[in-house]
């Protein structure tokens, strides 16, 4: 069988479960809506980093779940977040991306959050300090104490990254959320300060979970040229590909040969702690994170979904709060040269993945999206991805591969194997 | 001396609208032949999200000269970028040798591969607004580029791009 005909195309794949998905997750609005529903709205989401925060009444807004959510600094420089609506009139309070309390708005007095439709005001740990003409309008009816914002569950963890959850029952921390794939990159990162030093936004239209995937795998290596010239080795083959509990991964690292890309140079001259020279290591968190550390600057996506064939990507580029001016200026290169919005990298990803939303519509014959590379979970693996989609399909009880029908677990390859060769009388 | 001036501000205006159309047409080899040794070239753009001044991309002339002769090595989006550019402000230096140039920019994108090439193929859209700030070298009769700045207001750039702009 050479090209196929629509039975063909449609059949299953001769693999095994789990290593390949049904395009229908990709484009499906019912399965959107799900999706936040049963996962975006219950887990942690890092949202920012705590520089973007450094002074007392500071704050940053931002979108969970769509959600509006606003993270403020208190004058006692604990970081809260609250749900970015007012409770009188549902408005929405800060309009801006980021800014300080410490002056005054039109309608609101210093060091306050206010609502500027009424001039409703909150502190910065979400208590209503003003209604205006109360007495007048709720007699005794109603106080401040009754109307205070929603608060949310928010933590600064791993590096200084706000973490928020929509969930008030989500019961576990961040660090048991992140069941440990975080620990390859903590002591590299908690050292010390860390500091923003790039951001930027993309709105893409494609599903979220492409964009995870294709930070899931590095078989896509074959789109960048600057990969392939500067790995493709023996130590690069052998990068682990790890799960974790929770959907999330971490690949394992090799010393990236920068100065095989022409007029480009080692990175020896500058790492991060604990990191040896050149070093990359990969962290893609479920449903939507990825920390992504090469050497001298650490990148993180986070990601926004905002449709079934939308999803706005953030990109920040992070240093040591301690760096000399000559250090950032180092990083920031390094980190542009492949990762900014003219970088050789993320414009190559971002064309694959636009592609990818191109092809799968909710109209479109079905795609069976195959992850099923096997590499004794090394760098061309699929084993992320196909970890991915099983906590995926726990969590929505929707099988991955045909979603219109209940989760059932993934059983080991290695028992999926055998079953196969029983089945075929082996 | 007032003449002379306004001769080199003339030639000054003369080397930004040729060095859009060498951009446009990517030849790269124009450009970078109308920079000098010492050029430097950086895209920024300043972030109300992080409340801080972003640089994009730039580097030297040699890295510059370095990525636009690797740029068949990589998959791109091949839809042109074309820019409509207009010379507000160009300032001679008292002494003759150096100028500085505010130019304002819009740069049109016209799709050709980078989403669905038979529906999207053909469409204009803005890329980018912004502004070059650029400062010149006078040497004899020889104008060339010393640093540009292209300071965007755009901060949406989705797919990007990997061409200078």
């Amino acid at each position: 069988m050479s090209s196929r005909n629509h039975d063909q195309w449609n059949a299953t794949p001769d693999l095994q479960q789990g290593e390949w998905v049904d395009s229908k997750i990709y484009s499906d609005e019912e399965i959107f809506e799900d999706e936040l529903k049963k996962i975006w709205s219950k887990t942690w989401i890092p949202v920012c980093h705590e520089s973007e925060l450094k002074e007392a009444y500071s704050f940053r807004t931002m979108t969970v779940a769509r959600e509006p959510v606003i993270v403020v600094r208190g004058k006692d420089m604990v970081v809260r977040a609250f749900l970015n609506v007012c409770p009188h009139r549902g408005n929405m309070i800060e309009r801006r991306p980021s800014g300080n309390y410490k002056r005054g708005t039109p309608s609101g007095t210093p060091k306050t959050m206010t609502c500027m439709f009424h001039a409703w005001s909150f502190d910065m740990k979400g208590k209503c300090v003003n209604i205006s003409r109360k007495a007048e309008g709720y007699q005794d009816r109603l106080n401040e104490s009754q109307v205070g914002l929603r608060e949310l569950k928010c933590e600064v963890y791993f590096g200084g990254f706000v973490w928020v959850s929509l969930n008030d029952d989500i019961g576990i921390t961040v660090e048991e959320f992140a069941a440990g794939s975080l620990d390859v990159l903590a002591p590299s990162l908690n050292q010390e300060p860390l500091e923003v030093f790039h951001y930027h936004k993309a709105i893409i239209p494609c599903n979220y979970k492409l964009w995870h995937d294709t930070n899931c795998e590095f078989y896509h290596d074959y789109l960048h040229y600057h990969n392939r010239i500067t790995g493709f080795n023996e130590a690069y083959f052998a990068r682990k590909n790890s799960g974790f509990d929770g959907g999330h991964i971490n690949v394992g690292s090799f010393e990236v040969q920068y100065d095989n890309y022409e007029g480009s140079h080692s990175r020896e001259e500058l790492s991060f702690p604990h990191l040896p020279p050149n070093h990359w290591y990969m962290i893609d968190m479920f449903p939507g994170v990825n920390f992504n550390l090469r050497g001298s600057a650490l990148r993180c996506d986070l990601m926004t979904p905002l449709g079934p064939n939308s999803v706005m990507i953030e990109f920040r580029g992070l240093g040591l709060a301690s760096d000399s001016k000559k250090d950032r200026q180092t990083r920031i290169d390094h980190h542009n040269s492949i990762w900014g919005p003219f970088g050789r990298n993320l414009h190559e990803d971002l064309l694959a993945v636009t592609g990818q939303g191109s092809s799968m519509h909710p109209m479109a014959e079905s795609r069976k999206i195959l992850h099923g590379r096997h590499e004794n979970e090394t760098i061309h693996d699929e084993n992320g991805m196909r970890h991915y989609y099983e906590e995926w399909g726990k969590l929505l009880n929707r099988s991955p591969s045909n979603p219109d029908e209940k989760f059932k677990p993934y059983p080991a390859f290695k028992e999926q194997e055998a079953q196969r060769a029983a089945a075929a009388g082996k | 001396m007032a003449e002379n001036k306004h001769d080199l501000k003339e030639q000054v205006r003369e080397l930004i609208y040729n060095t859009c159309i060498h951009l446009d047409d990517h030849q790269w080899e124009h450009w970078h032949d109308n920079c000098a040794d010492n050029f430097n070239y950086a895209i920024r753009a300043f972030s109300p999200e992080v409340q801080a001044d972003i640089k994009y991309h730039g580097g030297d002339k040699e890295y510059m000269q370095s990525i636009t002769s690797m740029l068949s090595k990589h998959n791109s989006d091949q839809s042109p970028l074309r820019r409509h550019c207009t010379v507000y402000r160009v300032e001679i230096a008292a002494d003759g040798k150096s100028a500085a140039a505010i130019s304002s920019l819009a740069v049109y994108q016209t799709q050709l591969d980078g989403i669905n090439s038979h529906v999207d193929a053909g469409t204009t859209s803005v890329f980018l607004v912004g502004r070059y700030n650029d400062k010149f070298i006078i040497d004899g009769g020889s104008i060339k580029f010393e640093d540009r700045e292209v300071r965007l207001d755009t901060r949406r750039l989705d797919k990007g791009t990997h061409w200078p702009i």
